[in-house]
């Protein structure tokens, strides 16, 4: 019973992306499942060139998606470099104010992520575009009404919040009595700083680093004002759904999901990695100190079956299942993106044709026999109309 | 290396609140001095005042002489071990010891030298590659003394560094501080609650009840001739006997009690005059069973209630007429089989092995 529950709630959770990804793979220029077209990797690459002669853009020709990915890539790195020590900084100041103040400066602290996001862009744009108009021509006026310095500006506002509050979770548990104890021992402190707290923080400093990357990466509201005339990648991907959506963007989500998979493997394989060798040095440690072999006893590890075993057996039996009926129906390849193309635009020449042949001429446009806009005829100069208003007094 | 140290008329606050008051004490070159005291009385305040953490509110710390206001601890030639010692978890345990040096710029080299010197010193050669959390107890404590010493101060203040360990490896530790001590010679000031730790190890105490000072003198000094009740009840054990003075006979004063008169020794510094309020204190060993040939200048009839048995020494818990309880404390050696429960003896002890002391607060136990 619980299985099932649980199955309901990630396919609520997944759903989406799965149908998503798969809409990617489909050479139909809609993304859609249920009218297969053909099995492509179209959508990662050139796109197409639509029978009516229009380019529907795939990931790899997208100049204006490149554009944007490389503007948000700018923009995470500005984003980065400043909320992580302003962030930083902020917190280790609560450690050092007083207590009655303590209250006052965090709430003022956290203020940032309460503001609606459409706010904090806004009000940088004005205010910059102020501090521009001041400048004159030089320096000052150029980076007030550059969308890319706007937006870090603007994002670091509230991310380096963000930071702030994951800095004060580690420092909570730092033991202040280290900083002494380095002070004592002659180091100065920058030393302390550099020696002690920092390498204290340094996973803090990561975990700040990839947040604060992340939040900015994907940031849309704030952007949105702050960027000007530039783009970000989600400024780009909000107005191509605006003029409607393509496969592509199924594609880029998708190669964003693996990206994001890749990366938490990667961090979850060195992270149990370093686990288990600090595990071996304590276990050696135990050894060592127990002199007798009671406890030197080799353990053999078994085979055990993964956990997900359901969810990998799924995912497989759909993925065969998939694959056989697109080789079965000879649903993969140029040949049949060619077949869907030709039967496309033949059924296009026959709407045209049909349409031409159903044109209508100018006199039945413009009402004709048909009546038409006549019945609406000169309202205005009909001077019966307003007989009985008496006018203005 | 090492210096005197020197706190003149040092009172710290927080607010209105006096940590210390107005200590003065003179700590010699070489010494190894305890600073004893119930828990909140202010022994780390002091610490940290002569370590540099805490300016005191009034008065001077003086370190070979010369006024240490306004220097920073990273300044001072003093060394502080830590209540929680306070080693650094992200290093190895060589790394730890030279960490003092390598602020200072010592290079490598000179740095693994000087810790495998004083890992040795500490009896862990050989175990420099281990992060801290890989060593036990006592190797920590050991440890951060070494990181201490690396400084080579001319102080070392160490802050009830033993509290944490098991009683035996804390015996251990006793002794060892006491000749790691002897082999650097320097200054050590120590900070502890446990009396038996003060005046196992201590050249000199100093007794501290609520941020002033009671008492300066050496080990025997304090616990044979204290100066005030509360030294006499918190160095080692004492009965008290409360009651009047009644005569005066040269060094010696009478006491009378609700129980009878007893003579004690009067302290030269608290001196007393007839009808003072005052307490005498005999020690749990001082009281005998007598025998035959013994003659003791004070007696106390006493009704035996309870009984314990501490392994070298018997404790009997016993009353006086007027409900007042006095324990007293026979070798294992002698025997006792006809002492009982409810069994009703004579006490006697010596007028030179009593106190008398002018009326005022005990240490509460
Ligand atoms: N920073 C501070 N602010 C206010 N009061 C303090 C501060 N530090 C210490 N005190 C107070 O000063 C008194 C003495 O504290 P201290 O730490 O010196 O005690 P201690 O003798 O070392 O006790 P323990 O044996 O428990 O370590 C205590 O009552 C404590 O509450
Ligand atoms: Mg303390």
């Amino acid at each position: 019973m619980m299985g099932i529950y649980i199955f309901i709630f990630f396919a609520y959770l997944f759903g989406p992306l799965i149908i998503m990804s798969i809409t990617a793979f489909n050479s139909a220029e809609f993304p859609s499942i249920a009218p297969w077209e053909c099995f492509s990797f179209r959508w990662f690459n050139e796109g197409k060139i639509a029978y009516d002669g229009q380019h529907l853009a795939g990931l790899l020709s997208d100049w204006r998606l490149h554009d944007g990915i490389i503007s948000s890539l700018i923009i995470g790195a500005g984003v980065v470099t400043l909320s992580v020590p302003i962030g930083m900084a902020a917190a280790i100041v609560l450690t050092q104010v007083r207590s009655q103040l303590r209250d006052i400066y965090y709430s003022i602290s956290i203020m940032p992520v309460l503001f609606p996001g459409v706010i904090i862009g806004i009000s940088t744009v004005v205010l910059w575009d102020r501090i521009a108009g001041l400048g004159g021509e030089g320096f000052i006026s150029d980076i007030g009404r550059n969308g890319i310095f706007l937006t870090i500006l603007a994002q670091t506002c509230f991310i380096s919040t963000y930071c702030f509050l994951i800095f004060v979770a580690r420092l909570q548990r730092f033991d202040q009595t280290q900083e002494e104890a380095a002070l004592d021992l002659g180091a100065s402190q920058t030393q302390v700083f550099f020696k002690i707290l920092v390498p204290y923080l340094s996973p803090a400093i990561a975990s700040a680093a990839v947040i604060a990357f992340l939040f900015s990466f994907e940031n849309y509201n704030t952007t949105v004002f702050s960027i000007l005339s530039d783009q970000t990648l989600t400024t780009v991907i909000a107005s191509k759904v605006r003029l409607g959506i393509s496969p592509a963007l199924s594609a880029l989500a998708l190669t964003i999901i693996a990206l994001t998979i890749i990366a938490a493997v990667t961090y979850e394989v060195l992270r149990r990695r370093a686990e288990k060798r600090y595990a071996e040095s304590q276990e050696r440690f135990v050894k060592e100190k127990a002199a007798d072999n009671r406890i030197n006893k080799k353990y053999k590890a078994g085979f055990k079956i993964p956990k997900g075993i359901t969810a990998i057996l799924l995912i497989v039996v759909f993925a065969t299942y998939g694959a056989t009926q697109i080789v079965k129906n000879d649903l993969y390849g140029q040949s049949c993106i060619d077949a869907a193309d030709k039967e496309k635009k033949s059924k296009f020449l026959e709407q045209l044709q049909t349409l031409e042949s159903n044109e209508l001429t100018d006199e039945e446009l413009s009402g004709g026999s048909l009546g038409g806009n006549q019945d609406y005829g000169d309202i205005f100069g009909d001077p019966s109309l307003f007989q009985d208003f008496g006018g203005f007094d | 290396m090492s210096a005197d140290v020197e706190l003149s008329d040092v009172s710290v606050t927080f607010g209105s609140f006096y940590a210390a008051k107005n200590v003065n004490v003179k700590v010699n070159g070489g010494e190894f001095f305890s600073f004893l005291g119930p828990s909140g009385c202010g022994k780390t305040t002091l610490l940290r005042a002569i370590s540099g953490f805490q300016e005191p509110s009034e008065g001077k710390v003086l370190i070979d002489n010369k006024d240490m206001s306004g220097i920073g601890p990273n300044k001072r030639p003093t060394a502080l071990i830590f209540q929680n010692l306070a080693l650094f978890p992200l290093m190895s345990v060589s790394e730890n010891i030279a960490f003092s040096l390598e602020v200072r710029g010592v290079s490598k080299e000179e740095r693994k030298k000087r810790a495998d010197e004083l890992l040795e010193l500490i009896a862990l050669e050989g175990q420099g590659e281990k992060k801290v959390h890989q060593l036990s107890g006592g190797q920590k404590q050991r440890v951060a003394i070494a990181r201490a010493l690396a400084v080579e101060p001319k102080v070392l203040l160490l802050d009830e560094p033993l509290s944490a360990l098991d009683l035996k490896l804390r015996q251990r530790m006793r002794t060892e501080l006491r000749e790691i001590q002897k082999r650097v010679n320097i200054t050590f000031i120590y900070i502890t609650h446990d009396q038996g730790e003060a005046l196992t190890m201590s050249d000199r105490i100093a007794v501290m009840n609520e941020g002033e000072l009671e008492q300066i003198g050496k080990c025997d000094e304090v616990y044979n001739n204290p100066l005030t009740p509360f030294v006499a009840t918190f160095v080692g054990e004492n009965n008290p006997l409360y009651g009047k003075v009644t005569g005066i006979k040269g060094d010696k004063a009478q006491i009378e009690t609700a129980d009878g008169q007893y003579l004690a020794m009067m302290n030269e510094t608290k001196k007393l005059n007839i009808g003072d309020e005052s307490i005498a204190f005999v020690r749990p060993e001082s009281l005998f069973i007598p025998r035959d040939d013994d003659s003791f200048d004070n007696k106390i009839d006493v009704n035996i209630e309870s009984f314990e048995f501490e392994g070298n020494l018997k404790n009997f818990y016993a009353r006086l007429q007027s409900g007042a309880k006095i324990k007293f404390s026979v070798p294992n050696a002698i025997d006792t089989s006809s002492i009982s429960s409810g069994s009703s003896i004579a006490l006697g002890f010596d007028s030179s092995k009593s106190v008398i002391l002018p009326k005022a607060s005990l240490a509460i136990d």
